[in-house]
């Protein structure tokens, strides 16, 4: 529904009566020639000082201007109102509320796993990894330690150029950086996926299992021939890419065998705060919009 | 800031423009003297040539005399708030002395170091950081000392009455900003830098 | 955009009244003291001179459009960057955006007129002053040979290449009095919103009821007052140290170039904002109209842009990568910038949020608002990319820095501005824009701004430095630099309709009305153009959408906000 209504120029409201005059500053020359003078004396700096004396007397009349201008009183003009009917009505007198289903945000889950879920996930994925890893050392080099090295080959210093017997010797600081660098990324990756649980809660085999490694494989496939294309040369991808999954797998089944914890998506703020107050969890049915089909 | 009434009342009173204003022109000018601060400490002792800070002398009476004029001009103001024109004139003229000392003790502290010690803004770059710092503030005095003098100006002819109580106060803030701006200053150059 | 309400009422018998009439109406706009008049001088001055350094623009475009070109000489192509760059910054981007504060924020919070009027129409005459004093170093600040000649140290005038042994003439004093000048115009104006948005509101435009095109151009003017003063004093400085031979940034004598780059970019940093925090006032206006929905999120806007004016002021250092800070340094200023991005994401998504389930009608300024959205996060994106310091020591003083800010200041605040002049000229000339003609503008300028500045980032990844007189053929850039400028004449095109549209619409529009866009704030409650005094009646209002109340009694946003 819509209204319609005259105004003389405006909104309803106090003040002023018909056909009124208003006050209004009196326009005035002074500002002008004022920054004008203030402009000149700049000027003068770059021209010569007479400019700069000029743009003086300019400012000091426009100093007095101003001052007489505005000091005991300032002066005013009445303008006089001229009546300009306006009507302020909207032809979209139709208000539509956008509705909200009851099960508006149920793709927020109100229970799931908790993050440390994902932790204890990508530890378990981390240890069995250990064994498609050395497999295929031994399958396709075999040395155990040629995997072990290709992580960690950072940490052995001497490094340059290494022959593929180099790398399938044992190195004691190759083993040392490489358990570290596994572990800590286990450690991160798996904090990373406890962290998406409560985006994607349904299928954790699926997600860690096969989606992540999959990505994962994908982005360093295809970055790693830019950042260290002498690695790249050496990376067996499918193998890689089981081990990738091998962990995904033991992650997602570690973390479907934990418990599902409440989210608490569906409390007040309050209540997320951890705020303990009588009242706090009813709900106000005057609070907010009206929802459902108002239509006015 | 959501516990705003729902329904306007009577006592919809919004701050005075001249102070918001000269607040903000305060805190403009404040950034201004931040920037020649900062230069002027980071420059300490960086000079590769020439005088260092030892040879200023403290200006102790002068400062003092400026700190003073800021509660004389509390008085002026307390004064024209009740109507006390005459009281107020004294008062204001008293600030005015104070202030017009404290330019005059910068100028004979200048005019000692520029014709017995030849020490100028161009001498070294201890020169530059303390005239353009020491030289700001004094301008901003001279402005302050310009408006003051228009309002006493005013006063002798008889033109000012209580109800321009307002638009002094909001000149005294500009002078109490000067103020406060000679304890950064003061400090500066002659505590800190010297 | 000239005023309506001139006292022409029938044809003058002869020619001697029609000039002195015409004198009188001249009269009338040089002694004006009303924030519409003035708010109309700052946007026509700020246009002039957007046509201005966007020729400055073409002319460095054609030059660099093929390899080893002489379109101009090296010390030609040195004065245009530099007076492209401090027009656009100071002469289009402040002034157009106090224009529109000018002439808004006292109609959106129902005042009268601005809180000082008489110093609004001095900032503005000193903004103008200190635009054309830069100009006339064009004829004035003659250098070495005598001839005419425009400040050429870029428009940052990095120490000690503005020393007097390195510049010698006058143009560079030119610059920085001309700032100076206008730089005290800005103080001015800044000091006149906030004074005006604290102290002139109507009754009811509580705090948290202002329009956000208000509360946003009250941020801007604090974020200017602590803004334009450091670049004023670092001014100061400059010309203390070439006239007085002072030694702030002389290294000879202990001074520092490095402290002249701090303070330039103490202001230049939180300037983008100034420029960019406008645009957002006028996105959150549009946006919400045509999308025919409150806008979304109003207390997260407000602190969303508080926020900014803070984080904004400690991020300057990002432009100095390259000078060798400490590594504590460094990250600090990684960091700091990296956060700006928190506030800006909150707004997009809040614009994004708006626009999600309202019936949206693409009119020109919502076009132009929606490409800004798009844009802007394209441009935060690479501002992203360039906060991280190893990257930025690889790209710095390339076209890819160009590219990002051209994304910002054009992709996002330029387009804003169109948007705004598509909005508000109803209100202020009584008349509709062409929506054809509008349409055009919209699409070429949008392929134009895309082929300009999308190209703009390769040839800056290819290495392509900044600031560069020409190229030899065989860097592999030719390609890409031709594409860059055909862009530029694109968008120089659309610009030209646009100015078309301005004239041939203020003659033939249609004629608007008080309301043409149906939209909810008390500019659109006053006839179109307004009265010299604005409100008949003072208004008093209950919600942040007071024509929303009227329009819908039954249904009043005040029964919702809290």
């Amino acid at each position: 529904m819509a209204e319609t209504q005259q105004h003389g120029a405006g909104q309803a409201g106090t003040g002023h009566a018909g056909n009124a005059h208003i006050h209004l500053p009196a326009p005035t020359a002074w500002p002008i020639v004022l920054a004008f003078g203030f402009t000149l004396v700049a000027a003068g700096l770059v021209t010569s000082a007479g400019v700069s004396l000029l743009g003086a007397v300019f400012m000091l009349a426009g100093c007095v201007g101003w001052f007489r201008q505005v000091l005991p009183v300032e002066q005013h003009e009445e303008v006089e109102v001229v009546e300009q009917p306006v009507v302020i009505a909207s032809s979209r007198a139709l208000v539509d509320r956008i509705v909200l289903s009851t099960t508006h945000r149920a793709h927020l889950p109100l229970e799931t796993y908790p993050v440390t879920s994902g932790i204890k996930g990508g530890i378990a994925g981390g240890i069995v990894m250990i064994g498609p890893a050395l497999l295929y050392g031994w399958i396709a080099q075999h040395s155990i330690w040629y995997p072990v090295n290709l992580l960690g080959g950072a940490g052995v210093a001497h490094w340059s150029n290494p022959s593929t017997a180099d790398i399938a010797a044992f190195h004691w600081q190759g083993l040392i950086v490489a358990t570290l660098i596994h572990s800590v990324t286990c450690l991160l990756v798996g904090l990373l996926y406890g962290a998406m649980l409560p985006m994607l809660p349904r299928h954790p085999v699926l997600l860690g299992g096969i989606l992540a490694p999959v990505l994962w494989t994908g982005i360093l496939h295809a970055f790693m021939g830019i950042i260290n294309p002498a690695l790249d040369a050496r990376i067996q991808w499918g193998w890689f890419l089981v081990s990738q999954v091998t962990y995904g797998v033991v992650a997602g089944i570690v973390v479907a065998r934990q418990g599902k914890v409440p989210t608490g998506q569906s409390l007040p703020f309050a209540a997320r705060l951890g705020i303990e107050a009588p009242g706090l969890l009813l709900s106000r049915p005057d609070a907010g919009p009206p929802r459902g089909e108002d239509k006015d | 800031m959501s516990t705003v009434p729902l329904f306007v009342d009577e006592t919809w009173q919004p701050p005075s423009r001249g102070r918001v204003g000269m607040f903000s022109l305060i805190v403009g000018e404040s950034a201004i003297f931040t920037i020649f601060v900062v230069a002027y400490i980071y420059y300490i002792g960086r000079s590769t040539y020439g005088p260092t800070p030892q040879i200023l002398d403290v200006p102790i009476f002068n400062s003092i005399c400026l700190f003073s004029s800021s509660f004389t001009i509390v008085m002026a103001e307390h004064a024209i708030a009740r109507g006390l024109l005459r009281r107020f004139a004294a008062w204001w003229a008293m600030t005015m002395l104070l202030g017009l000392e404290f330019l005059a003790g910068t100028a004979i502290e200048w005019r000692d170091l520029i014709y017995n010690r030849h020490f100028t803004i161009r001498t070294n770059l201890f020169g530059t950081t303390f005239y353009s710092l020491v030289g700001l503030h004094a301008t901003h005095v001279v402005v302050g000392m310009i408006g003051l003098s228009l309002v006493m100006l005013f006063t002798l002819l008889g033109r000012v009455n209580q109800g321009h109580a307002a638009r002094i106060q909001v000149l005294a803030l500009y002078w109490h900003f000067v103020d406060a701006v000679w304890v950064v200053v003061f400090t500066v150059v002659y505590i800190v830098g010297r | 955009m000239a005023d309506q309400t001139l006292p022409i009422s029938a044809p003058l018998p002869d020619a001697e009244a029609q000039r002195a009439t015409r004198l009188e109406w001249l009269h009338s706009w040089v002694v004006t003291v009303d924030h519409k008049k003035l708010g109309i001088l700052y946007v026509v001055y700020a246009l002039f001179f957007l046509l201005v350094a966007g020729a400055e623009a073409i002319a460095i475009r054609i030059q660099l459009a093929w390899p080893n070109l002489h379109f101009v000489s090296p010390e030609v192509y040195d004065e245009l960057f530099t007076m492209h760059g401090t027009t656009m910054v100071f002469l289009v981007g402040m002034p157009i955006l106090f224009g529109f504060a000018n002439y808004l924020v006292p109609l959106m919070i129902g005042a009268r007129d601005m809180a000082f009027p008489r110093l609004n129409a001095f900032s503005f005459w000193l903004t103008a002053f200190g635009g054309l004093l830069l100009y006339f170093s064009i004829v004035g600040g003659f250098g070495l040979y005598g001839m005419g000649n425009a400040p050429d140290v870029g428009w940052w005038a990095y120490a000690p290449l503005t020393a007097k042994a390195f510049t010698p003439g006058h143009n560079t004093d030119y610059w920085a009095l001309a700032l100076i000048v206008s730089g005290f115009g800005t103080l001015g104006t800044a000091i006149n919103i906030i004074a005006t948005v604290a102290s002139m509101r109507c009754r009811g435009m509580t705090l948290m009821r202002m329009p956000l095109f208000v509360w946003l151009m009250l941020i801007v003017s604090v974020l200017t007052l602590v803004t334009i003063t450091p670049l004023t004093a670092a001014q100061i400085m400059l010309l203390i140290d070439r006239y007085l031979g002072g030694h702030f940034f002389d290294a000879q004598a202990g001074g520092s170039p490095i402290v002249w780059m701090h303070f330039f970019w103490i202001f230049g940093h939180p300037e983008v904002y100034v420029l960019v925090l406008p645009a957002f006032a006028i996105a959150n206006e549009v946006i919400p109209v045509f999308s025919r929905k409150a806008v979304f999120g109003y207390p997260a806007m407000v602190a969303a842009s508080v926020g900014i004016c803070f984080v904004s002021l400690t991020v300057w250092a990002h432009h100095m990568f390259t000078v060798g800070m400490t590594s504590v340094g460094n990250t600090f200023f990684v960091l700091s910038t990296m956060t700006v991005g928190i506030p800006t994401g909150i707004k997009i998504f809040n614009w994004l949020a708006t626009m999600w389930g309202g019936r949206i009608r693409f009119a020109t300024p919502m076009l132009f608002s929606t490409a800004f959205v798009f844009q802007f996060l394209l441009a935060g994106l690479t501002g992203i990319m360039l906060s991280v310091a190893p990257w930025d020591w690889q790209l710095h003083n390339s076209y890819f820095v160009i590219a990002h800010f051209h994304y910002v200041l054009v992709g996002a605040i330029v387009f804003c501005i169109f948007a705004a002049i598509y909005y508000w000229y109803p209100k202020v000339t009584g008349r509709m824009l062409s929506e054809t003609l509008g349409k055009w503008h919209f699409w070429l300028f949008l392929i134009g701004f895309h082929i300009t500045f999308d190209t703009m980032h390769f040839v800056g990844l290819l290495g392509m430095p900044r600031s560069i007189y020409t190229y030899e053929p065989d860097r592999g850039w030719n390609t890409l630099n031709l594409i860059i400028s055909l862009g530029g004449f694109v968008q120089a095109i659309a610009v030209l309709l646009f100015a078309w549209n301005l004239i041939y619409s203020y003659l033939r529009g249609e004629r608007a009305g008080a309301d043409p866009w149906d939209a909810w704030t008390l500019e659109w409650s006053t006839p179109s153009p307004p009265p010299d005094y604005n409100f008949a009646v003072d208004p008093v209002v209950r919600s942040r959408r007071p024509l929303w109340d009227l329009k819908h009694p039954h249904d009043p946003d005040w029964k919702y906000e809290q």
